[in-house]
């Protein structure tokens, strides 16, 4: 049987135009994706991870027939996505954004409606299906199938991204950052649903977050991708044994200076696998992948950078590998050099 | 690389999603539905005016050779604007669904683009302008009576005849609207040059000689000198049967030149995917 997804070289190319002066302009070609490759089986959560500008969205639109690649080519649920880009949209469910992508003067129902009938459904089977998945995503039971979309919370936004997503029964999901920015109660009946669809129901779902902890916690396989290159594929578990030599270091501190002056001064005093300073809601946390044996050492190498600084240390914790230390791993390698 | 040709959606399908969408939108909106009804009078508001600055409503009935001249620019103001609407629809349309977040899921129904923009503005473009008769209709029947109410379902029918013409060009512009930078200029730009040589507030023979010859291929004009036609003489005379004849021509003929231009501006929305 044929992969649900399978990618093969895929490039994609930007082109801007740099303003130089009042009239003079330069053309400026980005490449998003330099050879992108990956398959993902039915059944299967696949997770495509990288930071902002990775490509994530770029893959996730060329899959979903919106973009065509300049190199390789796609296949989704069998069909080639240039080529027989109507099947693959009879085929695909999408969720690009949670936060627009409806009429806001239509109630929920009605925009599902509206998207039903976009896609051939009508009459008893439209009002069938549209109150299947108002049911599925718990729209029904808060009571907001029948308001206005402007009245919606982000997370009854995303609930209704993922019923239309659902609305014509599709095989395959591809879902970009659906728990963007929601609240953990949505956010967790999203991913219980997600997880629902790929293991009882044999959907494919691709899912596009750069949240590490959603990836570990829901995906059977992940890619981490970063600009535009695939840097890893296999299940979490798998990747993480691939850093397994590795001791991950986290220390939260805090101070006037920013994060970016942090990752600079760190990166600049330490010899590490993999760096990664961000903000939280108290101050900042570093991420520091160091070999097995010197995390003694850096730790208080890395302090002393800090401490240089101005920041103040509020905690130091040595930790088990995770998703995200590979993910700092792979991309810092890249950044680094080494 | 070549697009598909399979369409499990149909023309119709999507042509009906838009209606139900239109309508529910008003159903929710009733403030807008007031506005949609009242906006030709206040057109004919800021007509008058103007007109009372330069004389009397008698001398802009000779001027313009009308014999209603309220009636006139009520209507002939309803035509033209209508009759383009389907070129301001079809781009603000894309527009408007990016800027909303709909488009790209719009563009996921399974079905060719051209097609599928053409199918999805066909109820506004048929629906805003019946409301805009049907404005009108107060004026009609309190000038004209009975006749008035006929003449106004005749114009009706002139205005969606004058859209045939633009409908291909209009997918065009849509597409290019998605894909060049300053689109909502060349969206906002091309309507008013239409009504300018349209002659729908002044004759067209007062215009320069290269705008006269313009509008000569501005299918506006033939709608307008339609709503004229009637709006002097208050019947359908051989003039108005003329105009349809020459808006039936434009019509076969636009289109088929701009069709083959379609596949190209599909790829070229596929290529730089501006949502």
């Amino acid at each position: 049987m044929h992969r649900a997804i399978e990618a093969r070289g895929l490039v994609k190319r930007y082109v801007t135009w740099e303003r130089r002066g009042l009239f003079r302009r330069r053309r400026r070609s980005v490449e998003a994706l330099r050879g992108v490759s990956f398959s993902t089986r039915w059944g299967e959560v696949f997770g495509l991870l990288g930071p902002n500008g990775a490509g994530k969205t770029t893959t996730v639109k060329i899959l979903s027939t919106l973009l065509l690649p300049d190199e390789g080519g796609a296949r989704v649920a069998g069909y080639d996505v240039v080529s027989e880009a109507v099947m693959v949209r009879d085929s695909i469910g999408v969720v690009l954004s949670v936060e627009r992508g409806f009429f806001w003067k239509l109630t929920g129902r009605e925009n599902l409606r509206y998207f039903g009938m976009l896609r051939g459904l009508r009459g008893g089977e439209l009002e069938e299906r549209v109150s299947r998945v108002l049911r599925l995503v718990g729209l029904e039971e808060l009571g907001a199938a029948d308001k206005l979309y402007e009245e919606y919370s982000l997370g009854m936004k995303a609930r209704l991204a993922l019923a239309r997503a659902l609305l014509h029964d599709p095989r395959v999901l591809i879902l970009d950052e659906p728990t963007l920015g929601l609240d953990p109660v949505s956010a967790r009946r999203i991913r219980e649903l997600v997880v629902r669809l790929a293991h009882e129901e044999q959907r494919a779902v691709l899912i596009t977050t750069h949240n590490m902890f959603e990836a570990e916690m829901i995906c059977d396989r992940v890619a981490i991708i970063d600009e535009g290159v695939i840097k890893a594929i296999g299940s979490p578990e798998e990747l993480k044994a691939k850093i397994a030599h590795s001791v991950p270091i986290v220390i939260r501190f805090r101070g006037d200076r920013g994060p970016g002056e942090a990752e600079k001064a760190l990166r600049a005093g330490l010899e590490v696998l993999g760096l990664s300073v961000k903000p939280v809601e108290d101050g900042y946390v570093a991420r520091i992948l160091v070999r097995s044996g010197e995390d003694e050492e850096v730790l208080a190498r890395a302090i002393a950078v800090l401490a240089k600084l101005g920041f103040s240390i509020r905690s130091v914790e040595v930790s088990k590998p995770s998703l995200e230390d590979v993910f700092v791993a792979l991309t810092t390698r890249e950044k680094s050099g080494a | 690389m070549g697009l598909d040709a399979a369409m499990p959606s149909s023309f119709l399908d999507v042509v009906a999603a838009e209606f139900y969408a239109y309508t529910r939108f008003y159903k929710n909106n009733r403030a807008m539905m007031i506005a949609a009804f009242i906006w030709p009078y206040l057109m004919v508001l800021i007509l008058l005016g103007l007109g009372y600055l330069f004389g009397s409503l008698s001398q802009y009935a000779a001027r313009m050779g009308v014999r209603n001249p309220v009636f006139f620019i009520v209507s002939a103001s309803t035509v033209a604007m209508s009759s383009t609407f389907i070129i301001d629809e079809v781009a603000n349309y894309t527009l408007y669904n990016r800027w909303n977040g709909t488009l790209p899921y719009i563009l996921l129904t399974p079905m060719r683009l051209p097609k599928q923009l053409l199918a999805a503005s066909i109820p506004s473009t048929l629906v805003s302008p019946a409301i805009s008769v049907t404005s009108a209709l107060p004026v009609a029947i309190y000038f004209e009576g009975l006749r008035g109410a006929i003449i106004i379902a005749a114009l009706y029918t002139v205005i969606v005849l004058g859209m045939v013409p633009l409908a291909g060009l209009s997918v065009l512009i849509a597409g290019l609207v998605l894909t060049v930078r300053e689109e909502t200029n060349i969206a906002n730009s091309i309507t008013p040059f239409l009504l300018l040589v349209s002659g729908v507030f002044y004759p067209v023979t007062i215009l320069p000689k290269a705008l006269q010859l313009i509008a000569v291929a501005v299918p506006v004009k033939y709608v307008v000198d339609i709503a004229r036609a009637i709006a002097s003489t208050g019947t359908f005379s051989h003039e108005v049967f003329l105009a349809v004849y020459v808006l039936t021509l434009m019509a076969f003929a636009y289109n088929s030149l701009v069709a083959p231009l379609l596949g190209a501006i599909e790829e070229r929305v596929k290529r730089y995917a501006p949502f």
